[in-house]
């Protein structure tokens, strides 16, 4: 026979649907969202990397300065590196064996010929080549000599065979608008390139010369659309294509920008033809791919360094000059967007533990509740013999199918409607490629198998503890472990004031839950509100973290003839840097909790008295002050020693964190310049850039790499919040319809369990009003309390779990909420509240007064 | 002469500790036999529905022990003590403890669910006059028709024991009455002991063992000679 008890589950479910509704509502939003944005965020991850093989991505290119012949393209495809010495020394021969010969033409212009024969005279010439020939050899070994040093050309070698790609370019006037005026320059790339290629979101290729394919964002930037007509380099194309190319996926127009430009710069393709009609200089750009790939980043480094020696002696030969040298794993352009979308990730982690943890207290409520009001019938049941199994077996189901329709439906509109979402808020942000729906298997684990998983768990701990009561307890309804004994007394307050205070006392445990649900819910409004605050709050305040108003990069210490760049402004200080990684794993307080990628310091050398930045005592080698955010990010204290190690070579560094300075900016340590010179081997007089409060304007722009001004660094933060502001908009409505419906659960909660004793005091005659007063005023004044008291807690928790989320991005900023957000957050609540105040009152209505009548179980 | 089916002997049981201690019962001993109709009569606080409670394994006494067909219940572990009252009780609350959103027959269905020798559960519907009510739901019937499913719920498992706390407290005279010649019924048609426990003095009439209850102690326990049916019973 079929357990009856089945047949409950259907009329339960349809019986007390909109309990259910809300609570399958919260489940269908937080795995919807959370999904969508999982599997928005795989797809557009799966989208860029398989585009980086479809698309034939470089793993690097170099620049010419003319185009290469077939024999350097042969020769650099070997990696191997020309014998540069020898080469100079046959070129000096040849010059100087025509110079003495013209030497010795013009010194014996008059003699007879016969003094040619004589012996004095061959001996004579012999030694002059033989000279000058040594001349040669010593002045190509002293110039060698310092090319070899700056280069390392002495170090080890090992060839890096490559395969060479033609993939030039032009940088063309755009003028999108047909004005005559230059709205933004577009790079212009042959629509033949096997490397380096395009994915087409929209339209096709060009394919006369007429015709142009232009970056997508761009166009949806300045609003270019397909059949639009314009002026590139003078001349007019008409927009056949939107594309993505595998290697702009941000529109760096230099590797060294800090931030793209998608309106200024665009790429764009062309016919062959309609690239050769161009004006333009041609730039003579050749993409290459390793013929081994390289194994890992040290590998990748240790490729590229190998291939810059090789290039360098090979240009050397063969007569050509460098412009630009760039491995793939340090392009901007490429690797900006994937990077920043995998750390998009993060927010939408934290959030979802935050939303696991409401679902877990709504299950933890909702089916203690459920016992609750069955007591009787559990009580019976155990009575007449059903084992405690069976009884957990049964309660268990209910929440499962809840959760499973939950989980089913909240998926379905997770790869749906959501991730259309998600993705086009990638689409907002950079230019990516077309995307396929991808499978989520971090979606399915963290908004599915957790959640299933959590309500599995703490269903069957409430139901297993509750079962193990006696049958007889659940027939009394004496659930509660401990009870009062003794009444406390009440000052002689009126009638329904004391009244009023019993019922407040009697409900105290429904209280307790109702106080942690309004914790929950204060914690997501704070996530809601304060996540949006806290980036325009950095956004605001980021420019006053700079040390200087102007902070210049430069590629070298010296110009390219060796001297050491100077400037005569007079507030120009000189620093030195370097990058390194700090193992996010090494952090002891949150071990673990961090997405385990190494976090990257800045560490500067400061010069002595430095104006800019204020070391409190001199360091020592292995010694240094941190940036007060490295201090608050990883929780370090003085004393501490921290590892850092170099990205791309298998090197560390231990250092003794002295204290810290007041620097929020970055995640940096800060040594004393000698210090600096001495821990990394740098030579005396060697630096990395200029603080500044002025603009320096003598030192020449092929010497710099960056400069950092105040608006740079609004610039990330204006795109930071603009990539991450869609995401937050999403949350933001999500959480507050959440909120909405935890409190509608708990406030519901609250009179159900009143229902008797409602009953009771109407059919003592007690007007709805009354009754709405006795019961929902005191649940007014506690939810009041404990909005503003959730609030702080709610603050503070997320305060800790910003931390967290912290470590699961590279840099630091610390959580601020706006005091109007702040005052919004409790606002909301009691507003929400209000709402279901009023629909309570219609419930207190709606309670029959046979309720305490009859046993109608 | 039936078996000696039911044993207690020396049973205690206290409830509070210190000053607020109370001995409810205080060494009860008596025998019941199979397929007796035996009542439990004595005032509130009496003990009545405690020792009910013990017998029906849901409650465990200080000292004694109870001794059904010669099992110790004692000397059973939790889970024996489910199968014990799976196999053997049949419970009737004077609340009638039905699930709401299970019909009158789905309601029985659940009795019928637990017994390797469930009665027809149709048979058991008409028997108590349910017919025309076995789609319903608790809440559309009477506090007898619902005491009635009750009964079936208990009846159908076709228990060696019914066990019946207060099951007409909660009714009027005529529905009572029903309900007693209901459980008569099944105490002659299907052969179970029944253990009722009441404060009506009118029910021992129809009962052929009756035990009266005080203070914690058997005051007397005396077979009934003169036995009349549940339809002749005055109060």
């Amino acid at each position: 026979m079929k357990n009856p008890l089945i047949r409950r589950i259907p009329r339960e479910l349809k019986a007390d649907w909109h309990k259910y509704i809300v609570i399958i509502i919260f489940m269908v939003m937080m795995i919807g969202v959370i999904s969508g944005m999982y599997v928005g965020h795989d797809s557009m991850l799966s989208a860029v990397y398989t585009g980086r093989k479809e698309l034939n991505l470089e793993d690097g290119s170099f620049e010419l300065s003319k185009r290469a012949s077939q024999s350097f393209i042969d020769d650099i495809s070997t990696g191997e590196m020309a014998d540069v010495r020898q080469y100079y020394i046959d070129k000096g021969n040849k010059e100087a064996d025509k110079e003495v010969a013209e030497a010795i033409e013009e010194a014996f212009a008059g003699f007879p010929d016969e003094v040619r024969e004589t012996e004095e005279y061959k001996k004579a010439v012999e030694e002059a080549y033989e000279e000058a020939h040594n001349t040669v050899v010593e002045k190509v070994d002293e110039e060698w000599g310092e090319i070899v040093d700056r280069y390392n050309l002495d170090e080890d070698f090992k060839p890096v065979a490559i395969s060479v790609y033609e993939n030039f370019y032009r940088d063309a006037a755009e003028d999108y608008n047909n004005d005559g005026t230059e709205d933004a320059t577009v790079r212009v790339f042959k629509s033949d390139s096997t490397i380096n290629m395009a994915s087409f979101n929209k339209g096709r290729a060009p394919e006369n010369d007429t015709e142009i394919a232009i970056d997508r964002m761009h166009a949806d930037n300045v609003g270019i659309k397909i059949g639009d007509s314009i002026t590139v380099g003078g001349k007019k194309f008409e927009v056949v294509g939107l594309l993505s190319y595998v290697d702009y996926l941000t529109l760096h127009e230099s590797n060294t920008d800090l931030m793209f430009d998608a309106f200024g710069f665009d790429v764009a393709m062309v016919t062959p033809e309609a690239f050769n009609k161009l004006t333009a200089r041609v730039h003579y750009n050749y993409a290459y791919k390793y013929v081994n790939e390289p194994e890992d980043k040290i590998q990748k480094a240790d490729y590229a360094n190998a291939l810059l020696k090789a290039l360098i002696t090979q240009t050397l030969v063969h007569d050509t000059e460098i412009e630009d040298f760039l491995p793939e794993y340090l392009r901007q352009a490429s690797n900006f967007a994937p990077s920043d979308i995998e750390h998009d990730s993060a927010g939408t982690s934290i959030l979802c533990y935050i939303l696991i943890g409401v679902i877990a207290f709504i299950f933890a409520i909702t089916i203690s509740n459920t016992i609750d009001k069955e007591s009787a019938v559990i009580g019976t049941l155990r009575a007449s013999g059903y084992s405690k199994r069976e009884l957990v077996n049964h309660y268990m189901s209910m929440p499962l199918i809840v959760t499973i329709i939950g989980a089913v439906l909240g998926n379905v509109l997770g790869y749906t409607a959501f991730r259309t979402v998600a993705v086009n808020l990638y689409y907002e942000s950079y230019s990516l490629p077309t995307c396929h729906l991808v499978w989520s298997n971090t979606a399915l684990i963290k908004t599915t198998i957790i959640p299933l998983v959590l309500m599995f768990c703490i269903n069957l701990i409430v139901i297993v503890r509750k079962m193990q009561l006696s049958p007889l307890r659940f027939l009394r309804h004496d659930l509660v472990r401990t009870r009062r004994t003794k009444a406390r007394r009440l000052p002689s307050w009126s009638f329904l004031r004391r009244f009023r205070l019993r019922i407040l006392f009697q409900n105290m445990p429904n209280y307790v839950v109702l106080a942690v649900g309004v914790v929950l819910i204060e914690l997501m409004l704070c996530f809601a509100f304060g996540l949006p605050d806290s980036l325009s709050h950095y956004s605001k305040s980021a420019p006053d973290m700079m040390f200087a108003e102007y902070q210049y990069m430069l590629m070298d210490s010296k110009d390219e003839d060796g001297n050491v760049i100077k400037t005569r402004e007079e507030t120009a200080e000189t620093f030195s840097s370097k990058n390194l990684l700090y193992l996010k794993n090494a952090a002891t307080l949150f071990s673990g909790m961090g997405s385990g990628k190494d976090e990257s310091v800045t560490v500067y050398g400061i010069a002595d008295n430095s104006e800019y930045v204020k070391l409190e005592s001199e360091t020592s080698p292995g010694e240094g002050y941190v940036s007060s955010a490295f201090m608050a990010k990883f929780g370090l204290k003085v004393g501490d020693t921290i590892t850092l190690h170099e990205e791309y070579e298998n090197k560390s560094y231990d250092f003794t964190v002295l204290g810290s300075v007041d620097y929020d900016g970055g995640i940096a340590l800060f040594m004393g310049k000698k210090s600096f010179d001495a821990m990394f081997d740098k030579e005396d007089g060697d630096f990395s850039g200029f603080f500044s409060c002025n603009e320096i304007s003598d030192v020449d722009e092929q010497s710099i790499a960056t400069v950092i001004t105040a608006e740079d660094i609004t610039k990330v933060t204006v795109q930071l919040d603009h990539s991450m502001g869609g995401f937050m908009d999403v949350f933001k409505y999500a959480l507050v319809v959440l909120a909405a419906a935890l409190i509608y659960l708990l406030a519901k909660i609250i009179i159900e369990k009143n229902e008797q004793s409602i009953s009771m005091v109407k059919i003592l005659g007690f007007m709805n009003t009354e009754i709405g007063s006795l019961y929902i005023v005191p649940t007014a004044i506690m939810v009041i309390i404990f909005a503003i008291a959730g609030f702080a807690a709610g603050y503070y928790l997320m305060i800790w779990i910003f931390q967290l989320f912290m470590l699961q991005m590279d840099g630091y900023f610390v959580y601020y909420m706006k005091p109007i957000s702040m005052v919004l957050s409790v606002v909301y609540l009691l507003v929400g509240y209000a709402v279901v105040s009023a629909i309570d009152y219609f419930r207190i209505k709606r309670i029959p007064m046979d309720v305490a009548l009859k046993n109608v179980e | 002469m039936k078996d000696c089916f039911l044993e207690i002997r020396e049973l205690k049981k206290s409830f509070g500790e210190g000053e607020a201690r109370q001995d409810v019962l205080r060494g009860m001993n008596f025998t019941v036999k199979k397929g007796e109709f035996c009542v439990l009569l004595g005032p509130s606080g009496s003990g009545k529905s405690t020792l009910l409670n013990i017998i029906g394994g849901i409650d465990t006494p200080d000292s004694g022990y109870v001794s059904i067909d010669g099992d110790k219940l004692e000397e059973m572990n939790e889970r024996e003590l489910t199968l014990y009252r799976r196999k053997h009780l049949g419970y009737v609350f004077q609340m009638y403890n039905l699930i709401p959103n299970l019909n009158v027959k789905e309601n029985i269905e659940v009795g019928a669910y637990l017994s390797d020798k469930p009665l027809d559960v149709e048979e058991v519907i008409t028997t108590l006059g349910l017919q025309d009510h076995k789609y319903k739901y608790p809440n559309q019937l009477s506090g007898g028709q619902q005491q009635r499913v009750s009964i079936g719920r208990a009846v159908v498992k076709n228990p060696d024991i019914l066990m019946c706390d207060e099951p007409t407290g909660a009714l009027d005279y005529k529905t009572s009455k029903e309900i007693l010649a209901l459980i008569e019924e099944c105490n002659s048609k299907y052969g179970s002991t029944v253990i009722m426990v009441t404060h009506n003095e009118a029910i021992k009439y129809m009962a052929d063992h009756v035990i009266k209850l005080r203070d914690g102690v058997v005051r007397h326990n005396d077979m009934n000679e003169k036995k009349i049916s549940a339809a002749e019973l005055e109060w």
